[in-house]
């Protein structure tokens, strides 16, 4: 069993706020297929001018895109949901941990919140979230709420330092 | 009829001046007998099928540069849903040409399904220009329209091959990376 986090502030984050920074941090492109919990922050960059906004069929294309973006100048930051984190695995292994691609990765946590609930998880997809970055090298940090907005500029700084991927786990999506 | 790939592959590699060439499986092995030149990218053991994804990413950030992918058949087998997103934001800049050997060569020359028409499937995946290319005269005449026309372009070209394949190079992919950036002027 995975703990639950102590937070003070309202769960979940504000997709526009979120947006806000991520735009700060110099992404030029989001690569995204949203989930239910993500699907703010898509409209909310969507919207928002200066960054460019690619929707692949499936996460491992996604990854691949992300790192031909990257090698040819741009600053991606990938979206996804933890069963695409799942889908992804050799193309993250080939187009970022191999190669030094400092993929920047929000990834969401489904099953999560049902989980900390008490509720029977819909499918086993989220006590492996956390586990299978660690076991691939991957640092990454919770976002739950606008509190832990931080994280998205040391995980950023995190992925430039190493030239490797790093990732931001959201536990309880972004509202509008 | 089809199409000798080393020749295919010299015709290529005469009429190419500064587009970056993505290459994966077989052709990471042959394209360096025609072909060194800083904007070579060997995209083998990078993501099983995913070259053309990539080789996408590099066309969308490098707009005024060329990118032809040169993947196989059964590669683009493993990620179909690379055509709908090519058809969907694909730049003009992109030319993906499909060696087409109907086999996974690299492990053995195992058969792929005999039905599939990938002509088909890129146009219906909304891919705008996608043509067939059957013999190397052909290909040699269509080349220059292909490095200079507006895209993005899918080209199959059935190949053969009757040549040895020399043995995988062992390199850095990290090292193959700061090479194509070197040479794209971005390290």
């Amino acid at each position: 069993m995975i703990p639950s986090v102590e937070r003070s502030a309202p769960a979940g984050v504000d997709a526009n706020r979120a947006a806000a920074t991520i735009l700060d941090l110099g992404f030029t492109d989001l690569v995204s297929i949203p989930d239910g919990e993500s699907r703010h922050l898509h409209q909310a960059l969507l919207d928002a001018p200066g960054i460019d906004v690619y929707q692949p069929t499936r996460e491992g294309e996604g990854i691949a895109l992300a790192a031909g973006l990257w090698v040819g100048g741009r600053k991606p930051i990938v979206v996804l949901q933890n069963t695409g984190l799942m889908e992804a695995g050799d193309a993250l292994r080939g187009c970022g941990i191999g190669p030094h691609i400092p993929l920047f990765l929000l990834i969401g946590w489904r099953g999560y919140p049902g989980a900390m609930d008490g509720r029977l998880p819909i499918d086993s997809a989220y006590p492996y979230t956390e586990p299978i970055l660690d076991a691939w090298g991957i640092p990454h940090r919770r976002l739950m709420t606008d509190d832990d907005l931080g994280v998205l500029d040391e995980i950023a700084a995190t992925a430039e330092e190493t030239s490797l991927p790093a990732a931001v786990v959201y536990g309880y999506g972004f509202r509008s | 009829m089809s199409i000798e790939r080393l020749d295919l592959f010299h015709a290529l590699a005469a009429s190419r001046t500064e587009e970056i060439v993505v290459t994966t499986m077989t052709a990471t092995l042959q394209w360096p007998l025609v072909s060194s030149h800083p904007l070579d990218f060997d995209f083998l053991a990078f993501g099983m099928g995913h070259a053309a994804d990539f080789g996408l990413g590099l066309a969308l950030a490098r707009p005024e540069r060329k990118v032809i992918v040169l993947k196989g058949d059964g590669g683009l087998l493993m990620s179909l849903g690379s055509l709908v997103t090519m058809g969907r934001y694909g730049p003009p800049n992109l030319l993906v040409l499909l060696l087409e050997n109907r086999s996974y060569e690299m492990t053995g020359g195992q058969p792929l399904a005999p039905k599939v028409d990938f002509v088909t499937l890129a146009r219906g995946a909304g891919v705008d220009k996608v043509e067939r290319i059957d013999d190397l005269t052909a290909f040699e005449i269509e080349l220059p329209r292909l490095l200079t026309e507006p895209g993005p372009h899918f080209v199959v070209l059935p190949v053969t091959n009757s040549e040895p394949l020399p043995p995988v190079a062992h390199t850095d992919h990290a090292e193959r990376v700061a090479d194509l950036r070197r040479g794209l002027g971005l390290e």
